[in-house]
Order: C-alpha cells, then structure tokens, then sequence
C-alpha cells in the first residue's frame, strides 16, 4: 500500500500535480522520518576506537547508562553527580593512564528495553573504553549481559539484589554494601541491649521489591532469636500510592521498632506522616532506603527526621581522607551543605574509583585484565571505605554502618565498637 | 495503464519481505539490530492488537496480558526443563504463544460481555490483575523476576539470531491479519465495528466472532513476549506486564491507522525507532520531555487518522488528476492546420 | 481486631473522598466529551505543584492557594481542549483522545520537570502532620477538611448539573449529542466549558493530593488507572457516582489490607469491579447504554 501511495505521488508530481494535500503532508514526514532513520542507522556506526597512549591527547571515554527520567531518576542524577565529580578529580590530577578521561553518558528513562539499547550503543557504536553501571538492580541484569558478551566489565553501585549475583556473570562488581546484610548491625543491636532496654515487639513492613525483601528476614531473625516479637510482616504493593491503611494497620499493633523496607523517600515520609498523625511513636524507626538521600529526605519530612535510622556504607561525615575530598569538591561544584549530599553520590564516585585503581594497576584498559584483576582478592579504598570483590562480584569488605539523623544531620552510630560511631538516640524523639 | 491493487500490493509486500530479510545484513552494527529488533517486536504486537481491536471497534488496553503471560511462560519453562541459553530456548516461543492464547478464552469471555468504554477499563483491570499476580506468586519469582538462559553465543551475530526469528513470527503475523480482513470473518469483524447490533439482527453471531479475534490477536503477542524476555535476559512483573506497552501499541496502531493492514507496521516501525533513536541521543537533557511530547502532538494534529489512511485517500484522487490529463482534447492549432 | 476494621473503614472514607475530588472531572469529561483523559494524572500533579509553589512564595494556605489554582486549571483545560481536542474528527474520537491526551500529559510532565527537577516534594501546613482524637481514632485534619472539601466542591458540581442553564445544556449533549444540536445548543462550546471545569476541579483534588503524598513529575502514571477505574465504576457522567465508587473502591482495599495483606487488596479490588462490571456494565450510577451514537 506504501508502494503504491509512493508510485502513484511521484506520478502526481511528475504531471505537475500541487501537494499540499493533508495527505501528502502525512507522506512527506513519513519519508523524512524514514530518511532520518537510515541516516541515523548510518552514522550511529563506528567510531574509532580510543585507546589511550599517554601523551597522545586521546580521550578515555566511559559510558554509563542512567535513570534520568521516570521512576528512578532522582537517584540517577544522583550517580550522574557521582561520576561527575570522579571524572574532574581525575581530570585534576593527570587523568588515566595519562589521557583525559569523558562521561558519555545516555538515560534510559528507567526502561529494560531502553538500557539494553543504550549498553549496546555504548559499547558498538560509541566503542567507550570502559562501563559503568546504570541505576537499580532491576537494570542491571540486562545491562551487564550485554556488557558480558563484547568482554567488558560492569563496575556498578547500585545493583546489588540478589537476583543480579544469580546469573553467574563473571564482569559484575558491585563496589557498594551487600543488600542481604545492610540490615545486620542495626539488628544486633537491638537484640544485644541488656533485657530492660531491649524492645519486646518490631514490626517489619516492605515493599514489594527484589532490594528490600531480602533484607527483612535476616534481621528479622536476629531479633527474633533475641525474644523480640514479630508483630507485622506484611509486604506491601510497589506502586501504593496511599500508605495510610498499611501505616495505620502497623501503629495499630504499638510495635516498639519498626523495620520498614522502602526504596525510596516518598515511602518514608509517607509512613512518618501517618505515623505521625496516629500519635505512634515507636522506640526506633530505621527504614532501608530513602534516609540516606540527604536533603531530599530532609525537604520531605522536615523536623521528623530526627531520629530515623538508616543503613548504609556512606555518609557525609565519613572519617575518610578520599570522601571528606569528594565532599568538599562536591560542595564547591553544586552548592548546598554536606549533610544534604544523597548517598548515591558517593557510590558513583566509589566506582569510578575502582575502575581508576584498576585501569592503573594493569596499565591498560583491557577488559580481560581488569576483570582478572579486579576478581584476584585484592582490597581497594575508596570514599565508601574498602572494596574487595569475591568470586560473584560482591563487596565483601564494606561495612555495615548505621545512621541516624540527630539535629537534622545524619550521624554514625553503629557500630558500636567503631571510633566514629556517636551515641544512639534510643528511644527516639516523638513525632511532632 | 496503472496496474491493479492487488498486484500492486503483492509486489509491495515482497519489496517489504525483500528488506525485512536484508536489513540487518546490510546494517550489521549491533545498536541498529537491537532497535531493529525491539521494532520488530512492536510490529508483531501492534498487527496482532490492530487485527482484534482495529477491526471490531473494542480497544483493549490489556494486552500486555498476553505480552507478559508469553514472557513468563518461556522464563518458567527454560527453568523447568533445565534449558541451557541456545537455540533449543526458542522451541518454548509457540508455547508462549499458545499460553496466552488460552488465557485469552475467560479473559474474553468476560471482557467482550462488555461495550466501548467498560470493555477499556476492564481490559484495564484483567491487566493490573495480571501484573499483581506476577508480584505475588512464588512461581513467577515475585519482586525478584526470573531469568532466562544465557546463549554462548557470541557477540557478533547475536542480535541477527533474535531478529530472525521475530522476522518469522511477524511474517506469520501479517498473514495472519491479512488473511482476517480479507476474508468473511473480517467483513464479520467490521459489522461489528459500525454496529454490533444491526451485525447481530443480520445473523453474525458476534460473540463468537469477537472472542476468536480476540484469542487470534493474543498470540501472536504471547510469542513476542516470549522471544522479548530471552533477548533481554530477565524479566520483572512491573516490565512484563507494563502499563506503557498497552498504550504504545494503541498508539502505533492508530498512528499507522487503524484497521489498515499496513498501519500497525509503519506505526511501530516510526514510533520505537523514534522514540529509541531520541532517548538514545538525546534525552540526557530535561527538554527531553517537553520535545516528545510536543512533537507527538504536531504529528498527531496533522494526521487525524492515521499516516496511511490519509496517504489511501490521495490515491484516487492522484488517480483522478491522471485520468483527466489523459482526456484533454489536443490544442486546436493542429486540427485547422491540416485544412 | 475489630477496631483495625474499624479504622481501614474510616480511612478508606477519608481517603475516598479525594480520590473522588481527582475523579469527578474525568467524569465529566469521559461522559459528555466521550474522551478518555489520560492527561488527568498529570493534570493533578500539576494542581499539587502550584498549590506549592504558592504556599512556599508566597507564603498561602493551602486552601487559599485554591483561589488562584482552580481558576487557572481552569484556563489550562480550556486551552488544551481549544488547540487540541477540538481538531479531532468525531469518528475515532474516543480512540483518538487517548493519542492526544497521552501526547499532551508527556508535554506537562515535561514543563513540570523543566521548571521543579525530579525531587520529591510535599505540601505542608500546620494540619497536615496533625489530628483529631474522637472516638478512639485519631482522625488527621488534612483528610477530614479534604473530605469536606470534596463533597462543598462536588456538591458545587451537582448545583451546576442540575440548577443552572448550562448545565442543563450540558446534561442533554450528555444523553444525546445531535438532539442537542438540534434544539440549538452550541455543543462545542459547552464541550471546551465542560472540559475547563473538569480539569478545574482537579486542581482541589491536585493540593489535597500533594498533602498527603510525596509528589514528583512521574507521579501521574500511578494515578490515572485507578481514576479510570473509579469513574467506569461509579457511571460515566455521574458525579455522585464517581463519590460512591471511589470510597466503595477505597474502603474496600483498606479492609482487604488488614483482613488479608495489603498486596492483595489492589487485585481483590480489581477482581470486584470486573465482576460488578459484567453485571451491570453501565456502572453503578450510570444510564444504561442505548444504542451507539
């Protein structure tokens, strides 16, 4: 039917016919789309390849695709800000292996089938010397068997549910905190306080969502064992827009702690604010995500953030040369005070730091090497603390920090044995 | 002479067939053949949708059903059966297809009780059933998704394997269509669409017409959700079952024009390609959005009905033109000259 | 445990009654226009972001901000269905509508990221975090000045419908379009009217929204199925309907959460509106279909 549409215009215009018909307007834009398209298809082909040689004024290029729009894109501008603020401190000192290093880097609107293209562009058509991760565990799968297949290793920060370690992919890293123990440290305390200070009864809400629900049941045991009791354990859709009956259903058991599985602010600030308006003020309220993102919590939840604990391997306060670094470049670059820095900063920032430690240990930016490398034991630092990779890609040196917001600044307190580790406000101050 | 609509047509689609098969020989760079391929599944999944919803009137925005229903049949039946990543994966696409297939049966039979707006919003509803049901059982993986075998394939030829193989079903899928709206069903079809009851008093028994459209179009859709989850290596509820896929392949189909043969295929193949090609190279800016959006509108506004019933209505009219220039009369200066 | 369904019961009632605010302009327009706006989620978010931006500027209550936004929701309706609705050809309308209101929510949510970024934001005032003890519950201020304000507004609506011209025009285009043009109501112009009160209403349902959720451009997609549901539900065209049906659709999730788990309560829901909706396919306050226009 197109041939025939197409004939039947190149006939018109041969007799001289005028085409300024709805009809033909609809052809034109069809053919020019079509035009732009094969256009497209042309030059997205190659581009030569960059290999640095010192001196040689090429550029390394690492591409990294990232949730900048849709569901995750406050947490991916986040990492875009994290790479950001690595790729100018390389730049500052000398750059890699000699030779300025550039972000390519593509959103993907938080879609499986977009990332796929984007990895895939990354690595074919732009041929990036290295890849970065994109954002979230459920983008990461897709991503890094694209990258497994053309040899690339996948550095990444924010990938870590167990489903991503399951596929048995040998180019996964993981530089941030194992998600299944991010829970552990804030779980041995509450069950190691003397039996008078322990709480009797926790609940443990979460979202339907491969981060969270591995998280709960290993605390959950370890609280247990303690003779805490389990009052609530129900998993609660992922696309809720109305809290207000799970939070009322959870105050009305009158939990002493309260575990709650969320990804991300609104979650939080949803169930503080009904919790707030039942007049239920548990002894502790930790939550798995969304604390962390510093003044974006802080905005949603304003004073009631005082006390809210959450698990991390970052915090703006960190007692480390390389963050407290970062933390002032960041500062500088965006503005703003150090307790508002989102956490994800810090884990963008952290892979670029091992992709660099990689890159100039073997001296090149070849794949196979750096995986071998990266997969030989060796410990790494990095503004999250140390990073050591076991045979799954999983960081099993990072530790387990908890924080808590005390005056509107998230404060290390746990765990306990740690110099940097504040005391605990235990109970927590009630809402207001 | 202007040759007829069917020779015209047949030469048509080889020309189609003819580039479906060379493309990816001629643009072999892989980000090309995975767009390439992600249109190809839109493709499948639009004509199937058109041949249903097209021709009967009944827009259903619930057939990520049967999208994701053919993605977790191949994922839960490559883990049963122990399948190793290969070819012997895609032997579970005809299963996807015909898992959907009959879920389609009650998912009809209930649905097509219904007219117009109800039948959209409950189509709507069997949906978010669906999409709440892969989160929550233990066979489906949950939150979590399930995995599909990876093939050792390597990384050249890779994507061409997928391509081909959704190429086939799309073939059998336009043969599918085409053969439903030219055929008595389809005329059935149509009745329905200009007035079920009018269709029903003259002796179309429209329930079963509607319900067999209706499981027709769902597998097609199953078997590229099928081949769709092995490309991408793993599937989550809140992807397999999507909101944003029901609605994209409405939009393409009545972008192309709806109840057209060829709209549904130049729909998808405009708007993925589009859409990928403008996140691709330029979505790591906010205006974005803002340039999507209003670039949809304009093509929308200027094209009411569809590209290709706009381009079928040029034609007589360019038939017309021609047929008139052939009659004009020669100048009279020749005629008084032979005096 | 008694009290636990007690309390899913009140807070399904509170909570129905916005979603009823969000919802009764999608009747509206659903049932006089034959339109399907997938552009109603956006259009609330867009309400709740004014309504922050006037209460953190300027320093406006947030029922005071209203004043400004329903009014220009208002305009913004008008607008939308000026450029773009009227341009499509009555065949296909409803089909179409879907294309054009889907381009135009991607055109908002793009504005809205331009001018507010993507962080999450919420609305704040002194009632919002507080509430009242009665009964044994403690009942949050915000929701019960929401519910109020959902059944002034509403009730507001229905005086429109019933007591004035206008509406009178509008609820004959809503029985039988081309009857009504043949007694000499300008249809198109009580469409494009129809529509700018259906998007102004949002506004209010858009502030009580953003009070008592996060919010952020994205926050529209969640919203507009369960908008559609609510008025299919409730009866295309029926304002008390569209009341009836979001509290039916909100206590009934509320109860289903504590009775079983609140994963389930979404799909029980679901699960009752196809089966009530094969029973009486109009809805439950709705006309029953004549035969098609």
């Amino acid at each position: 039917m197109i041939l025939k549409s197409v004939v039947e215009k190149g006939v018109g215009k041969l007799t001289g016919m005028r085409t300024k018909t709805n009809g033909a307007r609809g052809l034109l834009l069809a053919m020019v789309v079509a035009a732009a398209l094969v256009a497209g298809a042309w030059t997205s082909g190659s581009r030569a390849a960059t290999t640095c040689i010192k001196g040689s004024g090429k550029t390394i290029t690492i591409g990294a695709s990232l949730s900048l729009s849709g569901d995750f894109s406050a947490d991916g501008q986040a990492f875009k800000r994290g790479y950001q603020l690595w790729v100018n401190n390389v730049n500052a000192h000398g750059g890699l292996l000699g030779c300025k290093v550039a972000l390519d880097i593509v959103s993907d609107a938080s879609s499986p089938a977009q990332v796929a293209t984007n990895y895939q562009k990354l690595i074919s058509s732009d041929h990036v010397d290295l890849v970065f991760g994109p954002f979230s565990s459920l983008l990461t799968v897709p991503s890094a068997k694209i990258a497994n297949r053309f040899g690339y290793a996948m550095i990444e920060g924010a990938g870590g549910a167990p489903a991503v370690f399951a596929t048995g992919l040998h180019n996964i890293f993981d530089v941030s905190l194992i998600i299944k123990n991010q829970l552990i440290t804030s779980a041995k305390f509450f069950a190691g306080l003397p039996k008078s200070l322990r709480p009797k009864t926790a609940a443990y809400p979460t979202s339907n969502d491969p981060f969270t629900e591995p998280q709960l049941p290993v605390a959950r045991a370890i609280m247990e064992k303690a003779g805490i009791k389990t009052v609530y354990a129900n998993v609660f859709p992922a696309e809720t827009t109305d809290y207000t009956p799970i939070a009322s259903a959870v105050a009305t058991t009158n939990a002493d702690v309260v575990m709650l599985g969320s990804v991300d602010v609104p979650t939080v600030s949803a169930f503080i604010q009904a919790f707030a308006q039942q007049h239920y003020n548990p002894k502790a309220f930790i939550a798995t995500a969304g604390p962390d993102q510093g003044a974006d919590f802080l905005k949603a939840v304003g004073s009631n953030a005082e006390g809210v604990m959450v698990p991390n391997g970052w915090y703006y306060g960190y007692a480390n040369a390389q963050s407290r670094a970062m933390v002032k470049a960041y500062v500088k670059q965006f503005g703003g005070r150090p307790a508002d820095i989102n956490a994800d900063v810090a884990e963008g920032y952290a892979v670029g730091q091992v992709a660099q430690a990689a890159v100039n240990a073997t001296h090149s930016l070849d794949q196979k090497k750096i995986i071998s490398y990266l997969h030989s034991g060796i410990t790494l630092q990095s503004v999250q603390g140390a990073v050591k990779f076991d045979s799954l890609g999983e960081n099993v040196a990072a530790k387990a920090f908890t924080f808590q917001w005390q005056n509107s600044k998230p404060v290390q307190i746990l765990p306990p044995g740690d110099p940097n580790s504040r005391k605990p406000e235990f109970p927590k101050r009630a809402w207001k | 002479m202007i040759p007829s609509r069917t020779a015209l047509g047949v030469l048509g689609g080889l020309v189609a067939l003819a580039i479906l098969v060379g493309f990816p020989l001629a643009f072999s760079n892989p980000t090309t053949t995975t767009i390439a391929f992600f249109v190809l599944i839109f493709m499948i999944a639009t004509t199937a949708w058109n041949a249903f919803s097209g021709l009967s009137g009944y827009i259903a925005l619930g057939h990520a059903v049967f999208f994701g229903s053919g993605a977790y049949a191949l994922a839960i039946g490559a883990e049963k059966l122990h399948l190793s990543g290969g070819w012997s994966v895609f032997a579970l696409v005809p299963v996807s297809g015909v898992v959907a297939g009959v879920i389609a049966v009650p998912f009809g039979l209930v649905a097509l009780r219904t007219r117009r707006h109800t039948f959209v919003v409950i189509t709507i509803a069997i949906f978010f059933i669906f999409q709440l049901l892969a989160f929550n059982l233990g066979i489906t993986g949950g939150s979590s998704g399930l995995q599909t075998p990876t093939p050792l394939w390597t990384a050249v030829g890779y994507n061409q394997r997928f391509y081909y193989v959704a190429a086939a079903i799309l073939v059998l899928t336009v043969a599918m269509a085409c053969g439903i709206r030219y055929s008595r069903f389809g005329l059935q079809l149509l009745a329905i669409r200009d007035d079920e009851d009018r269709a029903r008093g003259l002796g179309v028994r429209t329930r079963r017409v509607k319900l067999l459209a209706f499981v027709a179009s769902a597998i097609p859709t199953g078997m590229a959700g099928g081949v769709y989850a092995y490309f991408l290596g793993q599937i989550f509820p809140q992807f397999a079952f999507d909101p944003l896929f029901d609605i994209s392949i409405a939009l393409m189909a009545f972008f192309g024009g709806l109840g057209t043969l060829t709209g549904p295929l130049l729909g998808a193949l405009v708007l993925e390609s589009l859409q990928q090609e403008f996140t691709l190279n330029f979505s790591a800016g906010s205006l974005y959005l803002i340039v999507y959006g209003a670039l949809f509108l304009v093509v929308i506004l200027l094209l009411p009905r569809g590209v290709v019933p706009t381009l079928s209505s040029l034609a007589p009219r360019v038939r017309e033109q021609i047929r008139r220039r052939a009659e004009v009369p020669p100048p009279p200066d020749q005629a008084r000259d032979v005096a | 445990m008694g009290s636990a369904y007690a309390k899913a019961v009140v807070d399904g009632i509170l909570t129905g009654g916005v979603y009823a605010l969000m919802a009764a302009g999608l009747t509206l327009i659903f049932g006089v226009m034959d339109i399907i706006n997938i552009a109603q989620g956006i259009m609330v978010i867009l309400g709740a972001y004014l309504s922050y931006s006037l209460s953190v500027h300027f320093g406006m209550d947030l029922f005071a901000t209203l004043i400004i936004t329903i009014p220009a929701l208002f305009v913004v309706g008008v607008a939308v269905e000026w450029f773009f609705m009227r341009r499509l050809a009555d065949r296909d309308r409803t089909a179409m509508s879907i294309l054009v209101t889907y381009a135009v929510a991607i055109l908002i949510e793009g504005g809205i990221t331009q001018v507010y970024g993507v962080s999450y934001l919420q609305l704040h005032a002194s009632y919002v975090d507080t509430s009242v003890h009665i009964f044994g519950f403690y009942l949050p201020y915000i929701y019960l000045y929401g519910f109020a304000l959902a059944i002034v507004l509403l009730g507001a609506l229905y005086a429109v419908l019933y007591l004035t011209r206008f509406g009178q025009s509008l609820r004959a285009a809503l029985q039988d379009r081309r009857a009504a043009e043949l007694i000499g109501i300008d249809v198109d112009r009580v469409r494009t009217i129809t529509f700018g009160i259906g998007i102004a209403v949002t506004a209010a349902g858009g502030m009580v929204f953003g009070a008592t959720n996060s919010f952020n451009p994205n926050s529209g997609y969640d919203l507009i199925s369960r908008l559609l549901t609510i008025v299919i539900l409730g009866g295309l065209g029926s304002i008390g309907g569209a009341l009836v049906a979001a509290l039916f659709m909100l206590v009934l999730e509320d109860v289903v959460a504590v009775a079983w788990s609140p994963v389930w309560s979404t799909l029980v829901f679901f699960a009752v509106l196809v089966v009530v909706l094969t029973v009486r396919p109009e809805g439950l306050f709705g006309r029953a279909a004549t035969r098609a226009q």
